[in-house]
């Protein structure tokens, strides 16, 4: 047979490309469930992570575990802030990246924000963990952002990405010292970035951000716009759910507001 | 008999792809900070060189002459796919597919698949091909894991993740070596490796 052909090669080509492609999407469904449920794992780790949890085991089934002993409730909240739902905490169950992606759409454009869904992770220990989503240099980067009772200091932060380079962009998850720098700033929504990252040194003073890293320049800005456009979307939330004080007292009235209240409820109880 | 103990045996020796080839260096520097990813990078190239062989010998007679680099290609890469998606499906591999990250999706590029390929299987019957494709792999996964042991014990005091220098070493003042993580160490080791095997096998000698 004459294999130099023009006709035989395409289509020989053709048979090939269509058999390779068929068995992998034949292996890929056959094992999706397995990775879904390995990915499901990380991500709760993740999280836990982020809140400031260590030693919650090693293996799938512990981390899981750990997570539906600590987690208190996990709340979706719209553009407004408002609680639209729940997500079952007995189950775990939590947003996946697909599902943060999914979101990400609804939280760049206005127009969409109707439908925005995002959750709130709350844990016993009063930390609330938020994900954020966005676009690094070659794929995807996302995380969670752990931040106190007071809705306002940092606690932690996590950040895993697709493919960003290893040694450089990588760093946002591999480097500890990077995401080690967000613990203690402090998110302020009366700026445009609550909470953002800043090449050349964060200045003096200045509690809402954090250095990027040398050599990534791309990853530290998509990762900066990320963290801004989600605690942004978040803000509506947060600002609802703070103390009363931290949020709508701007005039020094907020001593004394919180006195008064501090009266009445006194007075109640006698 | 004979004949096949030599094709199995060659690419672990005489014809190494890493020391007397020089193919696959790249990664050989980038997955040999600790000796879990480095086996497992071992078992998975040796599973794709070996599995890539097979099939492009299998079907060697009838691969269209001037497409045949591309046919090697998309056997290559189906393969890599799978051994990646093989990774991800377990817990117990999971962690380590997440950690070499971008070196598994490179297996693709590692010279020494295809160079198999091109040099051995289009010209051999498929038991060979397949036998020496898995030898090829094993000899890459034989000096990276020699590379690893080395950089693991020096750089991280572990062998296999588990403390094997003693706490009262580090009390009496001794440390990890931070170079030996470093990518430059494992090329230097390599130089070493090569070094050795070349002194120990006059036929490589150059005159």
């Amino acid at each position: 047979m004459n294999t130099n052909n023009n006709v035989y090669t395409v289509i020989y080509t053709t048979i090939v490309v269509v058999l390779v492609a068929a068995i992998l999407a034949f292996v890929s469904q056959k094992l999706g469930p397995m990775q879904a449920a390995n990915q499901k794992a990380e991500t709760i780790s993740q999280i836990l992570t982020a809140a400031q949890f260590e030693d919650f085991g090693s293996t799938n089934a512990e981390k899981i575990d750990f997570y539906k002993k600590n987690i208190s409730e996990v709340v979706l909240v719209n553009a407004d802030g408002q609680k639209v739902g729940e997500l079952d905490c007995k189950d775990a169950k939590i947003y996946s990246v697909a599902e943060l992606k999914a979101q990400n759409y609804n939280v760049k454009d206005e127009a969409k924000s109707g439908d925005l869904k995002i959750p709130m992770y709350r844990f016993s220990n009063g930390i609330t963990v938020v994900p954020i989503y966005g676009a690094g240099l070659w794929g995807p980067i996302w995380g969670y952002i752990a931040v106190e009772s007071d809705l306002t200091t940092v606690a932690g932060a996590y950040f895993d990405h697709e493919s960003e380079t290893p040694g450089l962009g990588g760093k946002i998850k591999d480097d500890p010292s990077f995401r080690a720098q967000f613990a203690g700033k402090k998110i302020d929504f009366s700026d445009d970035a609550p909470l953002s990252i800043i090449k050349g040194g964060v200045p003096a003073g200045k509690k809402n951000a954090v250095d990027a890293i040398t050599g990534a320049t791309m990853t530290s800005k998509g990762l900066s716009a990320a963290i801004v456009a989600w605690m942004n979307a978040f803000k509506p939330a947060f600002s609802a759910a703070a103390p009363s004080c931290a949020c709508n007292c701007c005039n020094g009235e907020c001593g004394q507001h919180e006195a008064e209240e501090n009266n009445e409820s006194n007075e109640t109880e006698e | 008999m004979g004949k096949m103990k030599e094709t199995f045996l060659n690419p672990l020796m005489k014809g190494n792809p890493i020391t007397v080839l020089i193919l696959g260096i790249c990664s050989s520097l980038a997955v040999t900070v600790e000796l879990k990813g480095a086996f497992v990078m071992a078992l998975s190239v040796t599973m794709v060189t070996g599995l890539s062989s097979l099939v492009c010998s299998l079907i060697r007679n009838t691969i269209p002459n001037r497409v045949r680099i591309i046919i090697q290609l998309v056997v290559v890469s189906m393969m890599v796919i799978l051994v990646d998606q093989l990774l991800k499906s377990f817990e117990a591999t999971y962690p380590i597919d997440k950690a070499l990250s971008v070196y598994i999706g490179l297996i693709i590029t590692n010279c020494i698949v295809m160079g198999r390929i091109e040099a051995y299987a289009l010209g051999n019957k498929p038991i060979p091909s397949l036998v020496d494709g898995l030898a090829s792999g094993l000899g890459y996964g034989a000096i990276l894991i020699i590379v690893a042991f080395v950089r693991e014990l020096l750089g991280s005091g572990t062998i296999f993740g588990l403390r094997v220098i003693p706490e009262a070493f580090y009390n009496a003042g001794y440390v990890n070596n931070g170079l030996v993580i470093l990518p430059p160490f494992a090329l230097i080791l390599l130089g070493c490796i090569i070094w050795v095997h070349r002194s120990i096998d006059k036929d490589l000698q150059e005159k």
